[in-house]
């Protein structure tokens, strides 16, 4: 029975791996050991059949240039992949700055739609700073609305509060 | 030596007049004529003094839009001249006067007195057209308004 270092040590033999001296005693062990000239013979047999079946691929071209013509398609490809970063990297940009302003102008058309009213509706107490009112008398309250739609403003003073 | 503005006396006086008669324009009269109208609102056909005579109809009917009442009676009516800096006191009855003052551009500060005490003062823009109502309740479901508009000049 021959151990795994000896099964290496036979299939570097069959490559023609090992110096001239580990070739020389792989080559005495399989004259004097069966299992290791089984194995070589075996190991041997194998290499031949693959060898022999093995496809070879032609190439239609030199070689040279098959190779450069791969070159020059992985240069392609990481060129074209640069310049998809570069314009995702300008979109985003845009993406970036378009987004918040969109969203800003969006809330200003929903604030001044919210605030404006609807035309003939009766609007009370103006919003502007021009309409001020005061009522110094503590037993006096008022209050006050505009209609639009009559064209006034109407101060209403209570003086019957308790 | 070059000038950097040519017939430059001319034409900085140009600029000056322009934006002077711009502001002359834009300002225009600062006096403000105005009419009060110390009224009387209530659900009965007729008056409780029958020299009273109804306001006129189609500040009747404004009225009548915002207002619960259904008919409206003329007690006394002001015209008057308020000139910008200068308030002016109208009296409307006995117990009720008005103070108004002209700020220009149409705005102004109106004081409103009962028994001699300011009841309320208001500030606003009166365009012509547009009523400035002040009003308050009275006895047997009726009301007084003094309606103050600019007079048609």
């Amino acid at each position: 029975m021959i151990n795994h270092e000896t099964e290496l040590k036979l299939q570097a033999y069959l490559d023609g791996e090992l110096s001239s001296g580990e070739a020389k005693a792989v080559e005495d062990l399989s004259t004097h050991d069966a299992d290791a000239r089984a194995l070589f013979e075996e190991l041997k047999l194998t290499k031949s059949v693959l060898a022999e079946n093995e496809l070879e691929v032609r190439l239609p071209e030199s070689r040279g240039f098959y190779w450069s013509k791969i070159q020059r398609q992985i240069e392609r490809e990481e060129k074209g992949r640069a310049t998809e970063q570069t314009e995702t990297a300008a979109s985003s940009w845009w993406l970036r700055f378009l987004a918040p302003a969109g969203a800003l102008a969006v809330l200003v058309v929903l604030v001044v739609v919210a605030l404006r009213a609807p035309k003939g509706a009766e609007t009370l107490v103006a919003l502007d700073g021009s309409h001020e009112i005061e009522t110094p008398l503590e037993e006096t309250s008022s209050f006050s609305f505009q209609s639009e739609a009559a064209g006034m403003t109407v101060v209403w003073v209570d003086s019957h509060r308790e | 030596m070059k000038k950097i503005f040519p017939f430059g006396g001319i034409s900085l006086t140009t600029v000056v007049l322009f934006f002077a008669c711009s502001c002359l324009l834009r300002s225009g009269s600062t006096d403000l004529a105005l009419q009060a109208q110390l009224v009387w609102g209530t659900n009965n056909d007729k008056p409780d003094d029958p020299k009273l005579k109804e306001v006129d109809a189609k500040v009747t009917e404004r009225l009548r839009t915002a207002l619960k009442w259904k008919n409206y009676f003329e007690v006394n009516r002001q015209n008057f001249t308020v000139h910008a800096g200068t308030p002016k006191k109208v009296k409307m009855s006995d117990h009720c006067e008005i103070e108004v003052d002209n700020f220009g551009n149409s705005s102004i500060e109106v004081k409103l007195y009962g028994k001699g005490k300011m009841v309320v003062k208001k500030t606003q823009k009166i365009k012509p057209g547009e009523l400035l109502i002040f009003a308050g309740d009275d006895k047997n479901d009726t009301a007084w308004f003094v309606v103050l508009s600019q007079t048609e000049k």
